[in-house]
């Protein structure tokens, strides 16, 4: 009798410890935070995928990510909002942190909107470094046109497809 | 290693010559405010004998 009322003390302790660990802050949802110099994009809001474009490698970003640290490269970020929107956005440079929590922060130098792109502008930038690489005097030259080209040729592609 | 590491630039620069080009392909409206936020100045006032000697206002590239 004694024997059978402590098994289920035992059995009711379990079960409360299962759902005091279920009730913990929910490990299947990402809070975003998206800013930029020039604009807050998200502020941690809940979504459900981030595409980025890292020097790491392109990679997507689905809730209970490994954490994870890495540099932008110039490219489209891509957000799938909860309900399914996609909002994509033109990032220059800066980091993507992704947390143990889930919660990722992508901060960039300048970041836009694909909408807000100009193609003519774009390549109009993209010659001026096309012509600056071709006439750089020294390696310090060389290399920041170089930069500046690789940019411009993702600002052209991006507001291609915009 | 990429080749403006080789050429010793860092992050911080490669970050600022991307944002500037970024802020040069806008449509031309969002354009201009973007460009005025690429200047930055400094104002450097030197000191001689307990008071601002001449100002000078820089514009760094």
């Amino acid at each position: 009798m004694a024997m059978a009322f402590r098994n289920m003390l035992r059995n009711v302790s379990r079960r409360i410890q299962v759902r005091n660990y279920a009730d913990a802050p929910r490990g299947d949802e990402m809070a975003l935070t998206f800013a930029a110099g020039n604009k807050v994009f998200y502020d941690k809001q809940v979504v459900k995928q981030i595409d980025v474009p890292s020097f790491s490698g392109s990679f997507g970003i689905l809730p209970k990510h490994v954490p994870t640290l890495a540099v932008l490269r110039p490219g489209v970020v891509t957000v799938i909002e909860n309900d399914g929107k996609q909002n994509r956005i033109f990032v220059s440079s800066g980091t993507i942190t992704v947390n143990d929590d889930s919660s990722v922060q992508v901060l960039a130098e300048e970041a836009h909107p694909l909408e807000n792109l100009d193609r003519s502008a774009a390549q109009e930038a993209l010659s001026k470094a096309q012509s600056q690489l071709s006439s750089a005097a020294n390696d310090k030259a060389k290399a920041e046109a170089a930069i500046a080209v690789e940019v411009a040729e993702e600002i052209v592609k991006a507001a291609a497809t915009a | 290693m990429s080749a403006w590491r080789q050429a010793g630039l860092n992050y911080i620069n490669y970050s600022n010559i991307a944002a500037k080009v970024l802020r040069k392909s806008l449509k031309p409206q969002i354009r201009t405010e973007a460009l005025r936020r690429d200047e930055s100045h400094v104002r450097i006032t030197p000191w001689a004998n307990g008071r601002p000697a001449n100002l000078q206002t820089t514009t760094p590239k």
